[in-house]
């Protein structure tokens, strides 16, 4: 068994994976409380923007800056336009198929990026953000900017978005939405464009935590797509209902992942914790009740 | 034999009768000559292609033959009872596990091993099933999702067995590493593609038969509304149950074939991916037919044999699989084995209007 000196880096790198986690279990739940989605497409998105902006700063020449940006505004737009076109077009199917819909994205997606950016030849890419190099020590443990910045992010996106939907216009819209579109739009909602602006927010958040996840974790395509299932994880402990509940299980999925790697024997079966604990949790929940996909109020 | 005109002035009577029993005559008409074509398709495909076509598309098909099983199982569960599972790939990788080390373990006859891994498989995915059932259709699937990235990683640790002892039966300093055995009248590619073809007929008749008796009905019952299913006496959680012990049986089958067909397994041929990629596929072929089946496991596996071989990037296919199933989902649910002759039949009329001009209603087919 490790010491606790050898855990202590692994916490910090798991507080920060957790919080990048949280940052799209959160938009998940958001998305999925407003329209019905499950967006099993977040990381697939995330990753092709990652990869547009390792190409923008490789290839193209441009400044960083202005990479991340491409990669922020070209998930959200991608996630938006599939939002507005299979979104309405599947409003009154199934929460399944719904969800089985993005995972054909997802798949579109994944095949699009292993034409462009090929890893066959061995060619291995990253991005690294500038806050890679700085950072601070804590009682001798070396901790960057960046990590920081993802466990920040996602306290900071969980909180701001339970106050959005508690108090501003749009998010009293979308709370109406997630009990009923029919009536919302009686009242004279703009129901279109209230979902293309969680579709739209929902993409931000896909593009962030691919650029956060591809410099904390790898710069791939399938690794990245994947990923995803981290957070939907935490989304299903949150019932894809609490903001509060799923922030909390992603940073425990970051930290415990993490926690396991330095112990040897258990190290292979890190990747594990997310399943495990989902399920769990699941087994849990249902043992009490039948799950309900009804949506009410967020 | 078409369509002689019921007299309208007789409409009662032997009329009636006769227009009846010519239905009926034309109805087993056709049942007779879908049941000679099928047989003529099989024969042809157990007979003749196995020695006309080259190696490479020997082992190309025998992969088709398994992924066929595989995907029956699938389309059973989607298009039957109206259940998804995101895991069904990694199903597979458990049964060609089990397989593999029952066949380094024993030298039992090679169907019996089949049939073990298909029961231990049944076994396995049954007890994930079981808990999972109790839960809506979206968690049910998430769930599948969660499982078989948890399978993905134990495979990836554990290995495939590679003829060491042990339970897990693999050793990682073996150098020369055996072979996983074929059935003894089945050593060579071809006669192995023989036999998975016989194997998934067998299996094809299996589910046919499930469809056909008690099972298949409370199955359409459960995907109409579950609450009438329950209404009417159906006990939907045990036929749901035995719905996903079918399809993890299929599996467990599709996996002893795929040990003997590969006969060197590695844990990075199955990734989390293939289960997506596999629902795709199913979708596209269609879940409402058991040809379906086929058809999404000729997508999966001889589509990349063949683009292969003309040099072209199998990451084309994971763009068309992806555009097939949002295509299939929002449009054409019961997929191409739905579409297809709908549209022959669509272009057939339309060419054999601009043959006879005097255009008639009657030239469709049904």
């Amino acid at each position: 068994m490790p010491s606790w000196q050898d855990f202590q880096p692994f916490l910090i790198t798991g507080l920060a994976l957790g919080g990048v986690y949280a940052l799209s279990g959160v938009g998940m739940v958001v998305l999925f409380r407003a329209t019905g989605v499950l967006n099993l497409s977040f990381g697939a998105v995330g990753a092709m923007g990652a990869l547009i902006a390792w190409q923008a700063i490789n290839g193209w020449g441009l400044p960083q800056g202005i990479a991340w940006l491409i990669c922020v505004l070209f998930a959200a737009v991608v996630t938006t336009v599939y939002g507005l076109i299979f979104g309405n077009a599947l409003a009154k199917r199934d929460p399944l198929v719904k969800a089985t819909a993005t995972l054909g994205f997802a798949l579109l997606l994944l095949g699009v990026m292993d034409l462009l950016w090929t890893t066959s030849g061995g060619a291995s890419r990253s991005i690294s953000l500038p806050t890679d190099n700085s950072g601070f020590m804590i009682s001798g443990i070396n901790i960057d900017w960046t990590q920081v910045i993802g466990l920040a992010l996602g306290l900071v996106i969980t909180i701001a978005t339970t106050l959005f939907l508690r108090y501003t216009k749009l998010g009293t819209a979308m709370r109406a939405m997630a009990s009923d579109r029919e009536i919302t739009a009686m009242l004279g909602v703009p129901v279109n464009r209230v979902l293309a602006a969680a579709w739209f927010g929902c993409g931000v958040l896909a593009g962030v935590s691919g650029l956060l996840l591809a410099d904390l974790v790898a710069l791939d395509a399938t690794t990245l797509t994947f990923l995803v299932i981290s957070s939907v994880a935490a989304a299903l402990i949150g019932q894809l209902r609490s903001i509060a509940v799923t922030f909390v299980a992603a940073v425990v999925i970051g930290v415990i992942t993490s926690m396991i790697t330095p112990i040897q024997s258990i190290t292979n079966y890190a990747n594990m914790t997310p399943f495990v604990l989902a399920v769990i949790a699941l087994l849990v929940i249902s043992g009490r009740q039948t799950i309900s996909l009804e949506r009410g109020g967020i | 034999m078409t369509a002689t005109k019921v007299p309208d002035s007789n409409i009662s009577g032997d009329g009636v009768r006769e227009a009846l029993t010519l239905q009926m005559q034309k109805l087993d008409k056709r049942t007779k000559i879908r049941a000679a074509v099928v047989i003529l398709l099989l024969a042809f495909c157990l007979l003749l292609l196995p020695s006309i076509v080259s190696g490479y598309y020997v082992i190309a098909l025998t992969q088709v033959a398994v992924y066929a099983i595989l995907a029956l199982g699938l389309g059973v569960l989607v298009g039957r009872v109206g259940l998804v599972s995101l895991g069904q790939a990694a199903v597979l990788a458990l049964g060609a596990w089990v397989a593999a080390r029952i066949l380094f373990a024993t030298s039992l006859p090679y169907p019996l091993v089949l049939l073990a891994s298909g029961m231990i498989t049944m076994v396995l995915g049954t007890l994930v099933g079981l808990p999972a059932l109790r839960m809506r259709g979206l968690y049910l699937a998430l769930i599948t999702l969660m499982l078989a990235g948890a399978i993905t990683t134990v495979l990836a640790t554990t290995n495939f067995p590679n003829g060491a002892a042990g339970f897990l039966g693999y050793n990682s300093n073996t150098i020369t590493i055996p072979a996983i055995r074929r059935p003894s009248i089945a050593t060579s590619d071809t006669a192995f593609l023989r036999y998975s073809i016989v194997v998934a007929i067998l299996m094809f008749l299996l589910v046919v038969w499930h469809l056909r008796s008690k099972p298949g009905r409370a199955w359409a019952a459960i995907r109409q509304s579950e609450a009438s299913a329950l209404a009417a006496g159906i006990n939907t959680t045990r036929y749901k149950l035995w719905a996903f012990a079918l399809a993890s049986f299929l599996a467990g089958i599709a996996g002893g074939l795929l040990a003997g067909a590969d006969r060197f397994l590695y844990s990075y041929d199955f990734q989390t991916q293939d289960s997506i990629t596999l629902l795709a596929v199913v979708l596209m072929g269609g879940v409402y037919n058991i040809w379906g089946a086929v058809i999404a496991a000729l997508f999966m596996q001889l589509l990349p044999a063949i683009l292969n071989q003309i040099g072209v990037s199998p990451y084309w296919l994971t763009v068309l699989f992806g555009i097939g199933a949002l295509q299939v989902l929002t449009t054409a649910p019961a997929g191409i084995v739905d579409q297809m002759p709908k549209d022959l039949a669509r272009l057939g009329r339309f060419i054999f209007r601009q043959f006879r001009r005097p255009a008639t209603s009657e030239g469709g087919v049904q």
